[in-house]
C-alpha cells in the first residue's frame, strides 16, 4: 500500500462535486479519505500544493501506444510514463497494433501486460473488426470478456456503411463504448493537410472537411437506426461539430472529442514550419474557423472530451517527404498545455473535457471526493515549460516543439501512488 | 541577392525578381555566341537531382550550368514509394559526401527542396516540387513577358487550364503578383476551384470569359494521365471549352501572347495554328528557360562577375 499523501494548500477543481476552492486533499490507502481545509494528517508525506491545481487526473481513450508488435515507436510502459507525465492517469489504448487486439488471446496478454506498468493505467479496447480491416466481426464478446473495456476501430474508419450497421447492432448487447473515427475514405485519399486556403498556399493536397461531416453524418444515421452508444474519437470541425450537436439534441447517445492540439494550433502550422512532417496529422490541423467552433464547443459541452491524439512515430516514419511522412505526432505530454492555452485556464472547463468528460464514456467518474481512486493531478497553471526532447514517449515528433506551453505537471497519481513527480521528499 | 536557396516565389520581393530578370539577359547574349560559355562557375559542382520524368527542365539547367563552366552531375530516379529503397534523405546524405555546390531537385511531393535545404549547407534550386512550385519556369515566363509587354505592373495574365495541379501556374502567380500583375485563371470546376480566390487571382469557368482582356494567355498541359477519377471527361470535351484556337484568339488583342510551359498537346490545349503562330512565344520562353537558369546559378553561387573573363 502506498504511504498516505496529504496535499496540501492546492486550488481543487472538480466538475462532479462542483468544487472550487483552496482545499487540503487527504489520501491513504490509495483513495481519498477527506477534502477539507486545513486538514490534520499525521504520519502523512505532505506534498505543498500552492499555487497549483489538483484535480482528477485525465483519461485518454484511443491512445496509440503499439504494443504489441511495434514497440520501437512506443510500449505500455513508455506509453504509460509518458500518459503519467502529462497527468493522464488512465489511457485507453488503440487495438491497432501487430497484432491487432482482435482476439481473446491477444486482448488477454495486453491486459495482462497492462498491470505490470507504473504511470498512468492501461487498459485495452479490442477491434471490431477482424486485422481492423473493416471486413468481418472479430470477436467481440470474447475480448470484452478477456477485459477490454472498449471496442475501436483503431483510427481505421468503418466506410461500409452495411458492415458498420451491423458492428453496431451486433455490440450493442455486450454494452461496451464503441471508440469511432468519423471520415470518408474517399475523399481522404491523397490528402496530406486540411484543404483550404492553406493547402492551396502550400501547394499541397488537401482532405476536405466534408470527410468528416460525411463520416460522422454516416455514424449519426447508424446510431439512429441501432441505438448503439458511440463515441466519435476526432471531431475537428465547424461543419462536424454541428451535426454532432443536432444529434445531441435528438437524444441520440453519442459522445465526442476533439485533439487538444487541433484547439491550438490550425492549417496554416503546416507552412510556417516549412512542411515539417510533424504537423502532417490525421485528421489534418483545420482551419481557423473550424479550431474556433471546436473551441466554443468545448465550451458548451457538445465536444463531451479532449483527446491526446498520441500517435507516436520515429525518424523512420517521419525524416520523409511531407506527403510520404506517416499522420501522426506525440500528443500526452503536451495535452494539458495545449487545452490550457486554448482554453485560456478556464479550470472547470479542461478538467471536465480531459478528466470527466472520458472516464464517463468508460463508465466511470473522475472525481476528487471521499471514497474515490486517489488518481489525481496536481499541475502549475502559471508555470511555462519548453516543448522539447527528450520524450517521455519513444516517438520524437510533436507540431508544438520549440514552444512554450502554460500547466506544467507536478504530480500524477494512480491509486495514490505517484507516478510522476518527486517519488520522496 | 543574399539567399541559400530557390525553392519559390511564394516570398520573393519584387527586387529580387528584378534582379534575376535582368541578370538573364546578360546571359542570353552569351548563348548566341560561337563558343557559349563562361568561365563563371569552373570547378563549381552542380547536381541535377530529377526524381520526376522532364527532359526540358533537366536539359535547360545541365547547360545552363555547363555554359557557366560547372561540373555537371546528373541522378534521376523514379519516385516510387519511400519505402522501397534509400529515403530522400539518406540519397542527400549521400551526395553530401561527394561536396556538391549546389542541387538542382525536382520531385513528386511538395517540400522536398525544402527539407533538403534546412539539412543542407549546398543551394538547393526548386525544380519543381509536386503542386508546390516551379519557380525557374514563372521567371523565364515573366522574362519573355517582360520582352514583349515592358513593366508587368497592371498587366492582365490569363492562366488556362489545370491550375490547381500546376505548380508552373503557382509560381507565376505567386510572382506576377509581386510585379503588380493581375491574374486571372479559368479551367473545369474540378481544375480551377473557387478556393483558388485565395491566392488572390479571378477565377472563371470558360476560356472565352477570360481571352478578351488579356495580355498574356498562358496554356497550361492536361495530364489526363495524371488526373484522378472524375477529374475530366473527353479531350474533346476539354478543347470545346478551354482550348485555344484562331477564332479565340481572335477575341483578344493581336498583340497578346500565346505562352505554354511545354510540352504541348496539339488539338487538346491549342490547335496547331495558335502553336507555330504570330502570337506564340513558346519556343523564346525555351531559350529564356536557359537564361534564367544561368542567372540562378550565378546569382546564387556567386560567380566572378561577368565583366572580364569572356572567352
Amino acid at each position: 500500500m502506498p504511504e498516505p499523501i496529504l496535499l496540501r494548500g492546492g486550488r481543487v477543481v472538480c466538475p462532479v462535486t462542483a468544487t472550487d476552492g483552496v482545499l487540503d486533499v487527504h489520501i491513504v490507502d490509495g483513495v481519498v479519505a477527506e477534502v477539507g481545509a486545513d486538514l490534520a494528517a499525521a504520519g502523512a508525506r505532505e506534498i505543498d500544493c500552492t499555487h497549483a491545481i489538483v484535480a482528477p487526473g485525465w483519461t485518454d481513450l484511443g491512445t496509440e501506444l503499439c504494443d504489441p508488435g511495434m514497440c520501437y515507436r512506443e510500449d505500455l510502459i513508455s506509453g504509460s510514463e509518458a500518459g503519467a507525465a502529462g497527468g493522464f492517469t488512465t489511457l485507453v489504448a488503440s487495438p491497432a497494433t501487430d497484432p491487432v487486439v482482435d482476439t481473446p488471446a491477444v486482448a488477454a496478454d495486453v491486459v495482462a501486460r497492462a498491470k505490470t506498468v507504473s504511470g498512468a493505467q492501461v487498459m485495452q479496447s479490442g477491434a471490431l473488426t477482424i486485422g481492423l480491416a473493416g471486413e468481418r466481426l472479430a470477436e467481440v464478446g470474447l475480448m470484452v470478456e478477456a477485459g477490454c473495456v472498449a471496442l475501436a476501430d483503431g483510427r481505421r474508419t468503418l466506410a461500409d456503411a452495411d458492415v458498420l450497421r451491423r458492428v453496431l447492432q451486433y455490440v450493442r448487447p455486450f454494452d461496451v463504448p464503441v471508440l469511432l473515427r468519423p471520415g470518408e475514405p474517399s475523399l481522404e485519399k491523397g490528402g496530406v493537410m486540411h484543404e483550404g486556403a492553406a493547402s492551396m498556399h502550400a501547394g499541397l493536397r488537401g482532405i476536405p472537411a466534408a470527410a468528416e461531416e460525411l463520416g460522422i453524418a454516416r455514424i449519426v444515421a447508424l446510431v439512429r437506426a441501432t441505438g448503439t452508444r458511440v463515441h466519435l474519437t476526432h471531431v475537428t470541425t465547424a461543419s462536424g461539430v454541428a451535426r454532432v450537436r443536432a444529434a445531441k439534441a435528438d437524444g441520440l447517445p453519442l459522445t465526442a472529442a476533439v485533439p487538444a492540439r487541433h484547439l491550438l494550433l490550425n492549417d496554416q502550422a503546416v507552412e510556417a514550419s516549412v512542411y515539417d512532417t510533424a504537423t502532417r496529422l490525421l485528421p489534418p490541423l483545420r482551419a481557423e474557423a473550424d479550431r474556433l467552433a471546436c473551441l466554443a464547443a468545448v465550451r458548451d459541452g457538445t465536444l463531451d472530451t479532449i483527446t491526446a491524439d498520441h500517435v507516436p512515430w520515429t525518424r523512420v516514419e517521419k525524416e520523409l517527404e511531407f506527403m510520404h511522412a506517416s499522420p501522426g505526432a506525440n500528443g500526452l505530454e503536451t495535452a494539458l498545455g495545449a487545452a490550457w492555452a486554448a482554453l485560456e485556464g478556464e479550470a472547470a472547463t479542461v478538467v471536465q473535457a480531459l478528466a470527466v468528460g472520458p472516464a464517463a464514456v468508460i463508465g466511470r467518474t473522475a472525481q476528487v471526493a471521499v471514497g474515490a481512486p486517489a488518481d489525481l493531478v496536481v499541475f502549475h497553471p502559471k508555470r511555462e515549460w519548453p516543448v522539447a526532447a527528450p520524450y517521455r514517449s519513444r516517438g520524437g515528433f510533436d507540431p508544438l516543439a520549440g514552444r512554450s506551453l502554460p500547466a506544467a505537471v507536478g504530480l500524477t497519481l494512480v491509486a495514490g501512488e505517484v507516478v510522476y513527480g518527486p517519488r520522496t521528499d | 541577392m543574399r539567399r541559400k536557396d530557390l525553392l519559390g516565389l511564394k516570398n520573393m520581393p519584387a527586387e529580387e525578381i528584378t534582379e534575376i530578370l535582368d541578370t538573364a539577359v546578360g546571359f542570353r547574349a552569351i548563348s548566341e555566341r560561337r563558343i557559349k560559355k563562361v568561365p563563371t562557375l569552373r570547378g563549381r559542382t552542380v547536381v541535377t537531382f530529377f526524381m520526376e520524368n522532364s527532359t526540358r527542365t533537366r536539359l535547360s539547367f545541365d547547360l545552363a550550368a555547363k555554359r557557366l563552366s560547372a561540373d555537371t552531375l546528373g541522378f534521376s530516379a523514379s519516385s516510387s514509394a519511400t519505402n522501397k529503397g534509400e529515403t530522400l534523405m539518406d540519397t542527400a546524405r549521400n551526395i553530401d559526401a561527394m561536396k556538391p555546390d549546389a542541387i538542382i531537385i525536382r520531385h513528386s511531393a511538395a517540400g522536398s527542396p525544402h527539407m533538403l535545404a534546412k539539412a543542407f549547407p549546398w543551394t538547393v534550386i526548386n525544380a519543381g516540387d509536386g503542386i508546390n512550385e516551379h519557380p525557374s519556369q514563372a521567371l523565364l515566363d515573366m522574362l519573355t513577358m517582360r520582352d514583349h509587354l515592358g513593366d508587368l505592373a497592371g498587366k492582365r495574365v490569363a492562366i488556362v487550364g489545370d491550375v490547381f495541379h500546376s505548380r508552373v501556374a503557382r509560381s507565376n502567380i505567386f510572382g506576377l503578383q509581386t510585379m503588380g500583375a493581375e491574374v486571372v485563371v479559368a479551367g473545369p470546376g474540378t481544375m480551377c476551384p473557387p478556393d483558388m480566390a485565395h491566392l488572390g487571382v479571378e477565377v472563371r469557368h470558360r476560356i472565352d470569359d477570360v481571352v478578351e482582356d488579356a495580355d498574356v494567355i498562358m496554356m497550361l498541359r492536361i495530364q489526363q494521365e495524371r488526373l484522378g477519377a472524375a477529374m475530366m471527361s473527353t479531350n474533346r470535351e476539354y478543347s470545346q471549352f478551354y482550348g485555344l484556337d484562331l477564332d479565340r484568339l481572335r477575341l483578344a488583342s493581336p498583340e497578346t501572347l500565346v505562352m505554354h510551359p511545354g510540352p504541348i498537346n496539339r488539338g487538346v490545349e491549342m490547335t496547331p495554328d495558335v502553336a507555330d503562330g504570330t502570337q506564340s512565344v513558346i519556343l523564346e520562353q525555351v531559350t529564356n528557360g536557359v537564361a534564367i537558369r544561368m542567372a540562378l546559378l550565378y546569382l546564387l553561387l556567386g560567380g566572378e562577375p561577368l565583366g572580364e573573363d569572356h572567352a
